[in-house]
């Protein structure tokens, strides 16, 4: 395991050789990055945080949000943000970057060390901390600053109108579960009692007492407990639409009803215990199931709150997004996002309109040209005037790609859901038609035949069957670092008979390393070079200048963006060139083109104002698990397909045809959709990352995101891989079929317990109380035979 | 046995207060961090033994 990173537990490139000596030992990472935050969480006495954790991964925040604060400068938004008092303020901060309840420990021990800090709390589970310092010792940009050396980032949060509902409905579900637990418990002891007391004989006056302890404990779970089964019941009515909900509440209320007119006739056997541990079970479940959901939404950052360069009176000044108004003139760098609708005011550039359009080619756009809120400038840095703002434009593009592709997903057929709609129908026909029989044939004891049927056909197991054993699997899928995001992800990944990958960023790292370097030159050396082109791709936002932004660069004056050339600048008094062989054209440097370019790689030329100094090749690289991945999922059957918007040459450079059944290149984003429904089965699982994958992503059976995606493709995706490894895939295949075959083995026992029990309840031979522990013990089946899939 | 005629209700008694302190607890915000509080002690627990 030495060839992980000691950090973050992303594999090594081959021949980096990055270590420090850590508590003793030599631990080697994978980038400075990570080196220097382990450096400083030991340094800082915290290497507790590495024995703790849950796993050996950490998410590293690439993104550096101290622009955010800076923002805080401002009066007006301090105010917002900041609660004040004297000597102490307050703000609450959305972090990303929490994986468990170490990364919480980690922070607040950091933090709480630092000067000036008065108080600092973290919840791991909203991924939320608040903040207390002394205004007089320190600033919330210091501290912000200080979160980033142990690798988090911080966004100042504001809660909104529905977090709070969120965050108390939570608090009733957790005042429910509990009042049915512990409601549960006393209605079972007296239950016990009296089973008991039925076997050995009891004083009546004794087991009087126990109904009413009963009754006074379960009426409040039925009554209050219960209460999200009945709305969701009087929801499927009105819908005409039946899901377990009906027969659940039908369950509860009949053994709930039956046992009230016991306890008021004082005859008849009550059953407050099987209808308190009814409830108290599917709360635990719907409890655990909304759990997972939420973790989901921790990546919720504010994005009212990004900064953007605004002239106003004749001077610059950066303000955050929502305090635009139209008429303003924004300053867009090249590759930000167009946060608002505006007109270009300056001559040329190019935008990337695929988040609207699904064109992945950059769009050029001229002087007086509309350019759309969410599309990215690509080229140089642009002037706009604002002429729409606000979130209407940011949400009528999120909806708009993805409420076509949504409204069209096929639907795996979800087995509760199909039981639970005869299910009802059959119950009511035929506990009314015994009891019409025996009434007919003169029976005094019709009525309790009756119950003893329902309570017989009490869906408890089978209602119980899929919800415990899905809770169960979305639970250990999480260990594995898989969050389940939608209720359908697992039974149809059970199903899964082609998985469609896109390549970039997905099977390939998504970023660009160095492959290739040829220094033409004869004085200057290879590391000097690489600082010089550092330098002119210092001020780029551009993907190919992420490169090499992690090269200390040499200094540099008059720097050029050249759309879809290059960049070009002045570095010693020389005037350097880095671009690609347009560009070395445009400025008649003359070169053997086919003697450097190679297919699939990105080759890009260094050179002064009379010839080429080097060449760079650059490569989106592999990720190293992914042929044994592919391997894997082909011997368990699938097929497998890419799709990716690059060349077929460039493609097969990195991905060998062979390697899949399906091999599509050239695709739009609309394509991939398209080609996707064309399919001739269901069962289609999408892995993608990018933004050019949503209406993939949207439009396929289930969809996975990869944990490093854009954030519109993890809202889009049915799952997300947090751990961005993939060969958690062949595993969450194998857990979900593994899942599918443990809920087949629930509902059959728990029909076919209702099956047996049936006939012999209509002929009257089986006691209510007799039934009510049946019940008890399909239950409890169930419940154990689901525990079996904790263990992936 | 007729003790039990008052120790069962008083044990009820005992179980109201119990889900009433529980109601006052979750409404605390005591409640809000279910990944975490479990394993504070853990933490805290071995920090102390690191010191010593």
């Amino acid at each position: 395991m030495s060839n992980v990173c000691f950090h973050c537990g992303d594999p090594i490139p081959t021949g980096l050789d990055i270590a420090s000596t850590l508590q003793d030992q030599r631990r080697e990472f994978c980038c400075y990055g990570c080196q220097a935050i382990a450096e400083h969480i030991c340094g800082a006495d915290l290497s507790m945080y590495y024995e703790r954790r849950d796993t050996n991964t950490a998410k590293r925040s690439s993104s550096d949000t101290s622009a955010l604060f800076d923002l805080l400068n401002d009066d007006d938004l301090y105010n917002e943000y900041v609660y004040q008092e004297a000597q102490q303020h307050t703000i609450q901060l959305s972090i990303s970057g929490i994986t468990c309840s170490a990364c919480a420990w980690l922070i607040e021990r950091h933090l709480s060390n630092q000067c000036g800090v008065i108080s600092i709390h973290v919840n791991a589970s909203d991924a939320l901390a608040t903040l207390v310092w002394d205004p007089n010792k320190t600033t919330v940009q210091v501290l912000s600053q200080s979160l980033q050396q142990i690798g988090y980032s911080a966004h100042p949060h504001r809660p909104g109108e529905q977090d709070q509902i969120h965050k108390a409905e939570r608090k009733k579900a957790i005042i429910r579960l509990g009042v049915a637990g512990v409601g549960m418990m006393q209605a079972m002891m007296s239950a016990i009692a009296m089973y008991a007391g039925d076997m050995q004989g009891m004083e009546d006056s004794h087991r009087q007492l126990l109904r009413w302890i009963s009754f006074l404990f379960a009426t409040p779970v039925v009554l209050y407990a219960g209460l999200p089964f009945y709305k969701g019941a009087l929801r499927d009515l009105k819908n005409r639409h039946f899901t377990m909900d009906l027969p659940v509440s039908l369950g509860i209320l009949l053994s709930y009803g039956s046992s009230v007119i016991a306890f008021y006739t004082e005859s008849g056997h009550v059953y407050f215990d099987s209808a308190t541990m009814f409830i108290f079970f599917l709360l635990l479940g719907r409890f655990l199931e909304t759990l997972a959901r939420s973790n989901q939404n921790k990546a919720r950052h504010n994005t009212d709150l990004e900064p953007v360069i605004v002239k106003r009176e004749g001077s610059e000044k950066v303000i955050p997004v929502h305090k635009l108004t139209s008429g303003d003139i924004a300053k867009l760098e090249s590759g930000q996002t167009i946060p608002v609708d505006g007109i270009l005011l300056s001559d040329f550039t190019n935008v990337d309109e695929s988040s609207l359009t699904g064109e992945y080619q950059p769009v050029a756009k001229h002087k007086g040209d509309l350019l759309r809120a969410q599309t990215i400038n690509v080229d140089q840095q642009i002037e706009l005037e604002v002429t729409n703002i606000g979130q209407n434009t940011q949400a009528a593009t999120i909806s708009r790609i993805t409420e076509r592709a949504l409204s069209e997903k096929p639907r795996v057929a979800v087995i509760a859901d199909n039981v639970a709609h005869y299910f009802v129908l059959a119950v009511l026909i035929t506990a009314s038609l015994t009891y019409a029989f025996w009434s007919f044939m003169g029976e005094a004891q019709a009525y309790w035949i009756m119950v003893s049927v329902l309570v017989v056909t009490c869906p408890c197991a089978l209602s119980l069957a899929t919800p415990v054993a899905l809770t169960t699997m979305t639970n250990a899928f999480k260990q594995q670092g898989f969050l389940v995001t939608r209720g359908h992800v697992i039974e149809s990944l059970a199903q899964t008979k082609q998985i469609v990958f896109d390549k970039t960023g997905t099977l390939t790292q998504g970023k660009f390393s160095i492959v290739k370097f040829v220094n033409l030159s004869e004085c200057y050396s290879e590391e000097l070079l690489l600082s010089w082109i550092s330098a002119l791709e210092s001020q780029s936002k551009h993907p190919i200048a992420q490169t090499f932004h992690s090269i200390p660069p040499s200094k540099v004056d008059h720097l050029q963006n050249l759309p879809s050339l290059g960049v070009t600048g002045e570095i010693d008094g020389k005037t350097l060139f880095f671009g690609n062989a347009a560009l070395m054209l445009q400025n008649d440097i003359s070169f053997e083109q086919q003697q450097y370019a190679e297919p699939g790689k990105l080759t890009l030329y260094l050179a002064d104002s009379k010839k080429l100094i080097a060449v760079v090749s650059l490569c989106d690289a592999l990720r190293p698990e992914a042929e044994s991945v592919l391997s894997t999922l082909r011997d368990q059957g699938v097929r497998l397909s890419l799709l990716t918007g690059d060349s077929a040459t460039s493609a097969m450079s990195i991905l060998p045809r062979d390697w899949f059944d399906d091999y599509e290149t050239d695709c739009l984003p609309d394509q991939k959709w398209q080609w996707i429904k064309q399919q001739p089965h269901k069962g289609i699982v999408m892995v993608g990352d990018g933004l050019n994958d949503v209406p993939a992503l949207a439009g396929a059976t289930t969809s996975m995101a990869m944990g490093a995606s854009s954030d519109l493709a993890k809202l889009h995706s049915d799952a997300v891989l947090l751990s961005d490894h993939l060969e958690t895939i062949p595993l969450v295949l194998k857990g979900a079929k593994r899942c599918r075959k443990i809920i087949k083995q629930n509902l059959f026992w728990a029909a076919g317990y209702n099956a047996t029990l049936l006939p012999l309840a209509i002929a009257g031979l089986i006691p209510p109380w007799v039934a009510a522990i049946g019940m008890a013990l399909s239950s409890l089946m169930v419940v154990v035979n689901a525990s079996r899939l904790n263990k992936l | 046995m007729e003790s039990l005629f008052l120790l069962i209700p008083i044990a009820g008694i005992f179980v109201v207060i119990a889900i009433l302190i529980f109601i006052w607890a979750v409404k605390g915000d005591q409640f809000d961090d279910l990944n975490r509080e479990g394993e504070r002690i853990l933490f805290d627990d071995d920090e102390t033994d690191m010191k010593q």
